[in-house]
C-alpha cells in the first residue's frame, strides 16, 4: 500500500520544516518518489516506521489515499512479556539516578526527542529500575539525548537523567561508541587536542595569526605564547584554529584593548573534553590534569575556558572533583566573567550602532541550567547584560534561562551520526527563534552555534545571523581613540 | 490528666472553618470561647470558594449561618486582627498576649453602610479575590463579613501614609467611624487551653518561573479560578480569558504544582485537596460555559474521601472532563496569540502538543510563615513538612499540653476533616477543662416574645440578592414592586445577602419600626438558613413561627437561569405562596424536654472507645456496647499507624483507661435490640449474647460499628496458596511463617474490591499499608523483589514520605488500570504475575513468590439494622450517611444520633480517632444542656373534631400518637380521643393527611395554612 503526501503536510506533522523533509528525502532517509500534483508516494509500512522512530501517531488524511480499515486491522506488533528478573541495575548508582523516579511523565512530556525510537527518559529511567542494562547499553537513544538536562530542571524528585545516561554511555563497549566521539578522545590523549594539531603547526598558526593582526588593527600584537606569569591562561576549542581560524582573532582583538596579560599554552591548549561526552572518567581526568599542569607550568592566576559550553562545565566539574587544591591556586572563569570585567571596569568600550538589529540569545545548557544545578551559579544574567551593551535591540526567546531550551546537538550529539534526530530535536529551538523575531541570535558555544548556525538555519529557513559572544563583542569594539 | 487551676474559657487561634466549629461546639456546651483572627473577619479560605465538592453547595452559602451564629454568640468573643505574641502557663491556666493591629475605623461606631469605600481613591489587588480583583484602602473583607465592619489597610491608605492628605472617607463617614489616631494594642487574656487554627496558604507559583504563572495573565491558581466561578467574585461568575477577554473553549488543569515535590518548592507531601477541586472546578466550569472542554493532568487521581471516586466516575462519564495521566513541567505561551502550549505523554507513550485558553495551577497547600512564627511562640513540634505534629492516637493534641490544633495546621486537608478536627479539638478541650464547664459562660436571653393575638396581620418581606445567584436571573426591583400590592405586606425590603450579620440587625430593627407580625424571607432553602431566620425573630420578640421562607433561589433562580422573565413571574408566585400562608401563622412555642445526661456508644473498637472514654471524662456517664468479647475492634490487625505508631500498645493502654474508668458502664458480648425515644431522651434495648435485655437511658448515641474486610473473589484467591488478603499476610509475617521468611518475590495488588462497579468507593487506608509492609519486607531483606501493582497511589498528605521511602529502597510500583487487571496463575511453587508496564508500554511478567491482596474495608452487615432502629440513613455502598457531607461530617440527621469510625467510611486510625472526638463534642453539646427544645412543628390535636377513630395511630411511622379516653363532661358521654406525644412527633404531617375529620394538624402546615397556600398558587 502506498501512501501519498503533501511535503508542507508532512513537514506539520512531524513538527519541522519542509526543508528538512526535503532533506530527508533527497539524502535517503525518507524513502520517497515524486508523483504527480507535487505530492510524493511512499510505502506505507516506511511511514508507519517513520512514526515510530520519531514517536509519532500515524495521521491519516483523505489525501493520503490510504484505506483507514486495512490500518486499523493491521496487526499490531505483540510484544511477548518481559520477565522481570529482580536484578538490580548496575547502571544506576543511587536510589536518585532511578529508583526514586514516580513515573509522572514530567520528563517525558519535556524532552524534545522523548518518542523517538519509542524511548524518551522516563523510560530509560524504568528500564534501569527494572534493571534492563544490556537493552540501555545497546540502545542509540542515549546517544541521541543532548544531556541538556530539561528532564532534572522539572522532575519533581530530582532524578539524576544525566548522571545515568552518562554511565549508560560510558558502559558500552569503546569501539561501539557511535561517531567520532571516542576518537576524539583518544587523539586528545595521544596528540594533545581533539583534532590532533600538531604543536609546531599550532606555534605557526598563533604566530602567523598575531602578525595579521598587528597590521589589520592592533598595532604591535604578539601572540603571547607560553608567557610564564601572565594573569590569564587562554585555552582554545580546537575547531577554531582547525576549522575557523580568523575567529580567534576576535578575541584577542579585544585583549589588546583591554591591555590584558595572557598567554596560550604551545600544548595541551585544546579546552574541549568529550570524556564528558563518552562518559569516559579518565579521559576526562587525564586532559583537565594537562590544564593544571599548564597553570601551575606557566604560573597563571585565571584559568578561561573557551566560548564553548561543556568545554566549561566539563572542567570545572573535573577540577572540583579530581582537583580541588588547585582550585586554590588559581581562578576558573567564564568568558562572560571576563568581557564583563572589561565592560564594568572600563577596560573596553562598546559601540550599541554597530548591531541595530533585533538579537537575541540562546542559553547554553552547560553554562545555564547544568552549572546552576552543578555549581550553584549559572551565567543568565551575564550574557545578556554583555549583548545589551553591544545592542539596543534585544529581546528573550520564551522560554529562556533555567527553563531554556537545548540547540539540539549538546552532549556530542553534533558530532554523532544521527543527523534527521538532532535535526528534529532542534525544531524546538528553531520555533524559538522564530518566534522571537530576532535577526541575529548570540550562542556562547561552538556546538550550540554549529547546529543553530549550521544546521537550523538552514533547515527551517530562519535567515539569521549567528556570533559567538566574543564575537558581538568584538565586532563592537570601539577602536582606541575613537 | 493535670490537676490543678482549671479556666472555663478557651482561646483559638484562627477563624477559618476548623476554627469556626470548635468555637460553636465549645460554647454550646458550657466554655467560654475567645476567637482570634488575624485578618479583619472570620470566614477562612471558605468563604473564598465557589461551590464544595462533592456536594457542589455553595461554599458562602453553607457557612454564613455559622459565621454569624459566631458573630452574635454570647459566649464567643471574636477578636480580629490580632496575633498572638506569648503563651505563659500551664495546660488549664494559660496567659495569652495578643496584639490587635489597629483597625482605623470604630467598631462601634461603623454602620458598614460603606459610603467610605465608594470615595475612596486608592485601588489595590483584592486579596480576598486572590488577587485577581480590585478593593479600596478602605474595605470589607467580603459582603457577608463578620464581624460586618469596615477597615483601612495601612500599606495602602494614602491618609495614613502621608498624614493630612486624602481622608476622604472621615469627612463622608456620618457615624464619625473613622480613626486615624488608631493605635496597635495589646491583650493579655487567661484561658484554660489554647486551639490553634491557623489554616494554610497556597503555594506561590511564581518564583519557580516553571509554569509560566505571571508571564502570562492566562495561567491562574486554583484558588483564583474559584473566584472567576464565583458569583460574587471580580467577574461575577463569567469565565473569560483574563488576558484578553475572549471565550474559553479548552482549558487545562495541572496537579501537583506545590505539591509532591522536592526540586522545585520542597513540599514533598501531598496536598490532598487539589485532585477532588479540580475535578470539582472542571466539573463547574462547563457549567458556567457551554461547550467548554476541560483536561486534568495528573499523576496519581487522589480521591479517597467519601464519594469522591463516584464523583469522579461522573466527572468523567458524565461532564466528561477529560483525564490524563502525565504530570506537567511548564506551561509555554505560543507567539502573540496568548494560547498555551503543553507537551505531554499520553498514554501510548507519544508526546503531545496541545494549547489551550487557560491553564489552572492546582497549587498546594502549605504552612505561612506566620503560621510558623505561631509554633514558635506556642512552642509546639512540627513535623518535617512543617505541620504541627502529633499522634495518630491524639490527632488534635500537640506537643505542649494545653495547646491543641484542628484544620490544615496539622497536614493538608479538606473541609469535612477540618470541621471533624475542630469539633475533636473541642472535645479534647472539653476533657482539659470538664471541672470549669459553665462557670464562665452566661445562657442566651431573648426579650419577652409579643403577644400578636390582638394585633392585625402586618407581613414584611425580605427579598434576598444572595449576591447575583437570585439577582442576577430574578428581577428583584419589578418582584418588590409586586410583592407590596399583596394584602397586608406592610413593608419590603432587598437586601445583598440576607443572610449577613447587618441584614439580621436590619431585619430587627423593621420588625420593629413597622410592628411587623409575619415574615417572609425570600431566599435560599429554609434547610440550611431557617434556624438562623427564626433566630433573628425571637430576638426581635417575634414568635419563631410566623416566619416563612419562599426559595427564589435553588428552586428558581438556579433552575432557570436562562429564561429571567419567567423566573421573576415564578418568585412573584413563590413569594404570594409564601405570603398566603404566613397570614395564618400563628404563635407556638417549642416544647423543652429534660436531657439524660448520659451518652450510648456502639461498638468497642478505637472509635467506639474513644468518643465514649472522652465523653467519660468530661464527665457524663457512658454506656459502651461491645458485640464481642474484647475490645479493640479492627485495630487489633494493625501493627503500626502511618506515622509508626505502635498500634496494639496504644490500643491496649485505651483498652486499660475504658476499663478503669468508673463512669463508662461496658456492655461485652451485646447488640442494641430495640430503640424508643428521642433527643436528649433516647431509650435503647440492648439484648446480651444469652438473651438478657437492659433498657439504657441516654440523651445522645454515638455509631461507631466499624468495618470488616471483603473476601476477595478473584486472583486466584483461596485457590492458589501463595494468593493471601493483607490481613492474613501481616499475621503470616508477624509469626515468621516460613513461605513469607524464605520468599523472595512479593506482589502487592491494590484496590481489591475498591473503586469498581458496585463499591465505587476508595479504601482509603490500603495503599498505606502495603507501602509500609513492603518496607519493612525489604529492610528486612534488601535482595527480596517487591512490586506494588496500583491503580493511583493515594499515600495522601504526608503519608507520601512513605511512598517515597519505599521507591528508594527499590520497591517497584507498577500502574495499571481497571480494564487492565494483573493476570495471576499459578505454575509450580512460584505465581505468574502478569501486568501491564505504564512507563515501557509492554507487559511484565514477576514471578512471585507470594501474592498480597490490598482488600476492600466493607460496612458491616448490621449496620442497616442499626440505622432502622436508629431512623438513621445507610448510603448506597452500606455506610452510614452523614447529615451534610461537608459542614456536618459526624451528626446524623436524625438530632442526637453522630457516627464515627469505619461504619462511617474507611479511615485510618487517626481518622477514626479525630471522628470519635468530634463525635462526642457534638454528643455534648446536648449533654451538656438541662433540657433541650424541640422543634416547633408538632402535630396538635383538635378534640373538637378528634372522634377517636384512631387511623392516624397507624400510619404514624414515629409512634407518638396514642388513643385514651376522656372522661365524661358534664353528662356528655365518654369521649375518645388521641393524644400525641410532641417529643417523639417529628412533624411529618402524614396524620394530618390521613385524618378524615380535620381532627389533627401539623403546627405551621394548619389545613386553613395549606389551602391558602395552593389558592394563591393557583391565583397567579
Amino acid at each position: 500500500m502506498m501512501y501519498e503526501f503533501k511535503v508542507n503536510q508532512f513537514a506539520e506533522e512531524f513538527g519541522v520544516h519542509r526543508n528538512t523533509i526535503r532533506n530527508w528525502i533527497n539524502s535517503g532517509v525518507l524513502i520517497a518518489k515524486e508523483g504527480p500534483g507535487r505530492k510524493y508516494l511512499m510505502k506505507f509500512e516506511d511511514y508507519r516506521l517513520l512514526c515510530e522512530k520519531f514517536g509519532r501517531e500515524p495521521y491519516l488524511h483523505p489525501e493520503n489515499n490510504v484505506d483507514g480499515k486495512t490500518i486499523a486491522t493491521a496487526p499490531r506488533s505483540d510484544r511477548p512479556p518481559l520477565v522481570v528478573s529482580g536484578e538490580k541495575s548496575r547502571l544506576a548508582q543511587d536510589p536518585s539516578w532511578a529508583d526514586s523516579c514516580l513515573t509522572c511523565g514530567t520528563c517525558a512530556g519535556l524532552c524534545p526527542i522523548s518518542g523517538v525510537d519509542g524511548l524518551d527518559p522516563r523510560k530509560i529511567v524504568r528500564m534501569a529500575v527494572l534493571g534492563l542494562d544490556e537493552q540501555l547499553v545497546a540502545s542509540d537513544w542515549p546517544w541521541k539525548c543532548t544531556m541538556c538536562g530539561k528532564c532534572e530542571e522539572a522532575c519533581p524528585v530530582g532524578i539524576e537523567f544525566v548522571a545515568l545516561i552518562r554511565k549508560i554511555r560510558g558502559a558500552r563497549n569503546r569501539s561501539e561508541v557511535p561517531g567520532p566521539i571516542h576518537r576524539g578522545v583518544t587523539m586528545c590523549l595521544e596528540r594533545g587536542n581533539n583534532l590532533g594539531i600538531p604543536k609546531d603547526d599550532f606555534v605557526f598558526l598563533c604566530e602567523d595569526l598575531g602578525a595579521e593582526l598587528s597590521e589589520e588593527d592592533c598595532r604591535g600584537f604578539r601572540t603571547p605564547i607560553d608567557v610564564h606569569g601572565a594573569r590569564v591562561l587562554v585555552t582554545v576549542n580546537s575547531k577554531i584554529p582547525y576549522g575557523e581560524p580568523e575567529k580567534l582573532k576576535w578575541w584577542w582583538k579585544i585583549f589588546y584593548h583591554a591591555g590584558e596579560s595572557w598567554t596560550i599554552p604551545s600544548e595541551h591548549w585544546d579546552g574541549v573534553n568529550w570524556g564528558l561526552f563518552s562518559g569516559d572518567d579518565e579521559a576526562m581526568k587525564t586532559v583537565i590534569g594537562r590544564i593544571v599542569d599548564n597553570m601551575r607550568r606557566l604560573n597563571c592566576q585565571v584559568l578561561l575556558l573557551p566560548e564553548c559550553g561543556h568545554a566549561y562545565f566539563a572542567t570545572r566539574l573535573g577540577l572540583n572533583k579530581w582537583f580541588p587544591e588547585a582550585l586554590k591556586e588559581f581562578r576558573i572563569v567564564t568568558i562572560f566573567d571576563l568581557l564583563l570585567e572589561y565592560i564594568e571596569s572600563g577596560r573596553i568600550r562598546l559601540d550599541t550602532t554597530k548591531h541595530r538589529m533585533s538579537i537575541s540569545y540562546h542559553d547554553s545548557c552547560n553554562y545555564g541550567r547544568k552549572s546552576l544545578k552543578a555549581f550553584g551559579q549559572a551565567y543568565f544574567d551575564e550574557p545578556r547584560k554583555i549583548i545589551r551593551a553591544c545592542s539596543d535591540n534585544y529581546r528573550d526567546m520564551s522560554p529562556y534561562g533555567n527553563s531554556g531550551y537545548c540547540c539540539g546537538a549538546g552532549g556530542g550529539t553534533w558530532s554523532a551520526p544521527f543527523a534527521e534526530e538532532r535535526v528534529f530535536y532542534g525544531r524546538i529551538k528553531a520555533r524559538q527563534i522564530s518566534e522571537s523575531g530576532a535577526k541575529m541570535v548570540i550562542v556562547p558555544c561552538h556546538n550550540c552555534r554549529d547546529q543553530i548556525f549550521k544546521s537550523l538555519n538552514r533547515e527551517y529557513d530562519l535567515n539569521i545571523e549567528v556570533k559567538y559572544l566574543w564575537e558581538l563583542v568584538a565586532d563592537s569594539l570601539m577602536e582606541s581613540g575613537t | 490528666m493535670t490537676e490543678g487551676k482549671k479556666i472555663g474559657s478557651v482561646m483559638i487561634v484562627g477563624g477559618g472553618v476548623a476554627g469556626i466549629q470548635a468555637a460553636l461546639d465549645l460554647a454550646d456546651s458550657g466554655f467560654y470561647v475567645y476567637l482570634i483572627e488575624k485578618t479583619g473577619a472570620i470566614g477562612g479560605t471558605m468563604v473564598q470558594l465557589d461551590k464544595t465538592f462533592p456536594t457542589n453547595d455553595c461554599s458562602m452559602c453553607i457557612i454564613a449561618p455559622k459565621l454569624v451564629e459566631c458573630g452574635r454568640h454570647l459566649n464567643i468573643h471574636l477578636l480580629t486582627l490580632c496575633e498572638v505574641t506569648e503563651i505563659t502557663g500551664v495546660a488549664g491556666d494559660f496567659a495569652v498576649t495578643l496584639r490587635q493591629s489597629p483597625r482605623y475605623v470604630d467598631m462601634n461606631k461603623c454602620i458598614a453602610c460603606g459610603i467610605c469605600t465608594d470615595v475612596c481613591p486608592k485601588k489595590i489587588d483584592n486579596d480576598h479575590d486572590s488577587g485577581i480583583g480590585k478593593r479600596r484602602a478602605i474595605y470589607l473583607r467580603y459582603p457577608q463579613a463578620v464581624p460586618l465592619k469596615y477597615q483601612i489597610d495601612p500599606a495602602a491608605c494614602i491618609g495614613l501614609q502621608r498624614p493630612g492628605t486624602c481622608g476622604f472617607c472621615e469627612k463622608v463617614c456620618d457615624a464619625g467611624a473613622i480613626n486615624f489616631a488608631d493605635v496597635e494594642k495589646i491583650h493579655r487574656i487567661n484561658v484554660g487551653a489554647v486551639i490553634l487554627a491557623p489554616g494554610f496558604e497556597v503555594f506561590d507559583p511564581k518564583p519557580s518561573g516553571m509554569w509560566g504563572y505571571g508571564t502570562n495573565a492566562n495561567i491562574i491558581t486554583s484558588l483564583q479560578l474559584e473566584r472567576y466561578l464565583s458569583t460574587s467574585g471580580p467577574t461575577e461568575g463569567h469565565l473569560k480569558r483574563p488576558l484578553d477577554g475572549k471565550p474559553v473553549r479548552k482549558m487545562a488543569f495541572l496537579q501537583c504544582v506545590g505539591s509532591r515535590d522536592e526540586n522545585l518548592c520542597g513540599n514533598g507531601y501531598c496536598s490532598s485537596v487539589c485532585c477532588m477541586s479540580a475535578i470539582k472546578e472542571a466539573v463547574l466550569a462547563k457549567d458556567h460555559v457551554p461547550g467548554l472542554q476541560t483536561s486534568i493532568f495528573y499523576m496519581d487521581m487522589r480521591t479517597h474521601g467519601k464519594g469522591f471516586d463516584q464523583y469522579l466516575e461522573q466527572a468523567r462519564s458524565e461532564a466528561g472532563v477529560r483525564f490524563v495521566r502525565c504530570r506537567m513541567g511548564g506551561v509555554e505561551t505560543d507567539g502573540e496569540s496568548g494560547d498555551l502550549r503543553l507537551r505531554y505523554v499520553n498514554e501510548n507513550g507519544r508526546q503531545i502538543e496541545e494549547f489551550f485558553d487557560l491553564v489552572v495551577l492546582a497549587v498546594g497547600l502549605q504552612t505561612p510563615k506566620h503560621v510558623l512564627g505561631l509554633a514558635h511562640v506556642a512552642d509546639i513540634k512540627l513535623t518535617a513538612d512543617n505541620f504541627a505534629a502529633t499522634s495518630d492516637f491524639a490527632p488534635v493534641k500537640t506537643s505542649r499540653e494545653g495547646i491543641f490544633t484542628c484544620g490544615a495546621i496539622a497536614g493538608p486537608k479538606d473541609i469535612p476533616q477540618s470541621v471533624v478536627e475542630g469539633s475533636a479539638a473541642a472535645a479534647a478541650v472539653a476533657e482539659l477543662l470538664a471541672p470549669a464547664r459553665n462557670e464562665l459562660t452566661v445562657l442566651p436571653k431573648f426579650p419577652e416574645e409579643r403577644d400578636i393575638s390582638g394585633e392585625e396581620v402586618r407581613i414584611g418581606i425580605f427579598i434576598c440578592h444572595c449576591g447575583t445567584n437570585i439577582a442576577g436571573v430574578v428581577d428583584v426591583k419589578v418582584l418588590a414592586e409586586y410583592v407590596m400590592t399583596l394584602p397586608d405586606v406592610v413593608h419590603v425590603d432587598r437586601k445583598l445577602f440576607s443572610c449577613s450579620q447587618d441584614s439580621q440587625e436590619s431585619i430587627i430593627q423593621l420588625i420593629h419600626e413597622h410592628r411587623l407580625n409575619r415574615i417572609v424571607i425570600a431566599a435560599c432553602t429554609p434547610r440550611t438558613h431557617e434556624p438562623l431566620f427564626r433566630e433573628t425573630l425571637k430576638v426581635a420578640g417575634l414568635n419563631e413561627c410566623l416566619l416563612e421562607m419562599a426559595n427564589i433561589r435553588n428552586h428558581n433562580a438556579w433552575v432557570h437561569g436562562n429564561n429571567p422573565t419567567g423566573a421573576t413571574n415564578k418568585a412573584k408566585d413563590l413569594v404570594r405562596m409564601a405570603v398566603a400562608k404566613v397570614t395564618f401563622g400563628q404563635s407556638s412555642q417549642a416544647i423543652a424536654v429534660p436531657v439524660f445526661q448520659k451518652g450510648l456508644v456502639i461498638g468497642g473498637g478505637v472509635a467506639g472507645m474513644t468518643a465514649a472514654l472522652n465523653l467519660a471524662q468530661q464527665g457524663f456517664e457512658v454506656h459502651l456496647v461491645e458485640r464481642t468479647d474484647t475490645l479493640g475492634g479492627n485495630a487489633l490487625n494493625i501493627k503500626y499507624t502511618w506515622g509508626g505508631e505502635h498500634v496494639r500498645t496504644q490500643v491496649a493502654k485505651l483498652i486499660d483507661k475504658v476499663i478503669w474508668n468508673d463512669r463508662i458502664v461496658i456492655h461485652k458480648e451485646s447488640i442494641v435490640t430495640g430503640v424508643a425515644g428521642f433527643i436528649g431522651n433516647f431509650h435503647s434495648t440492648i439484648t446480651s449474647k444469652n438473651g438478657e435485655t437492659k433498657v439504657i437511658e441516654h440523651g445522645a448515641g454515638i455509631v461507631a460499628i466499624g468495618g470488616e474486610a471483603a473476601v476477595p473473589s478473584e486472583y486466584s484467591y483461596g485457590s492458589i496458596t501463595g494468593v493471601v488478603t493483607s490481613v492474613q499476610f501481616d499475621k503470616l509475617h508477624e509469626l515468621k511463617e516460613k513461605h513469607v521468611k524464605l520468599a523472595k518475590r512479593f506482589v502487592f495488588i491494590q484496590c481489591v474490591g475498591s473503586r469498581e462497579e458496585g463499591h465505587m468507593y476508595c479504601s482509603k487506608v490500603c495503599c498505606t499499608h502495603s507501602v509500609q509492609s513492603a518496607i519493612t519486607l525489604k529492610k528486612e531483606n534488601p535482595d527480596r523483589n517487591v512490586y506494588i501493582l496500583y491503580r493511583d497511589m493515594r499515600t495522601y498528605g504526608q503519608r507520601e514520605s512513605l511512598y517515597k521511602e519505599a521507591r528508594k529502597l527499590g520497591i517497584i510500583f507498577i500502574n495499571y488500570e481497571l480494564h487492565g487487571k494483573p493476570r495471576v496463575t499459578g505454575r509450580g511453587a512460584e505465581i505468574e504475575v502478569e501486568v501491564w508496564d505504564h512507563v515501557l508500554h509492554q507487559p511484565l511478567l514477576i514471578a512471585a513468590y507470594m501474592v498480597i491482596l490490598a482488600v476492600a474495608i466493607r460496612p458491616r452487615q448490621d449496620a442497616e439494622k442499626i440505622g432502622t432502629l436508629y431512623k438513621v440513613p445507610v448510603d448506597g455502598h452500606g455506610f452510614f450517611h452523614e447529615a451534610h457531607g461537608k459542614l456536618r461530617p459526624v451528626d446524623f440527621s436524625t438530632e442526637g444520633m453522630f457516627v464515627a469510625g469505619l461504619a462511617h467510611y474507611p479511615k485510618p486510625v487517626e481518622e477514626s480517632v479525630a471522628q470519635a472526638l468530634a463525635a462526642s463534642a457534638r454528643a455534648a453539646t446536648i449533654l451538656a444542656q438541662p433540657e433541650v427544645k424541640l422543634d416547633t412543628i408538632k402535630a396538635i390535636v383538635d378534640d373538637e373534631f378528634c372522634d377517636g377513630c384512631a387511623l392516624c395511630i397507624d400510619v404514624c411511622p414515629y409512634h407518638a400518637i396514642t388513643l385514651f379516653e376522656q372522661a365524661a363532661v358534664d353528662g356528655e358521654a365518654p369521649k375518645k380521643l388521641v393524644r400525641v406525644n410532641v417529643a417523639q412527633c417529628k412533624g411529618c404531617g402524614i396524620c394530618q393527611g390521613t385524618c378524615p375529620k380535620r381532627g389533627i394538624y401539623v403546627v405551621g402546615f394548619t389545613m386553613k395554612q395549606v389551602v391558602a397556600q395552593l389558592q394563591a398558587a393557583l391565583a397567579g
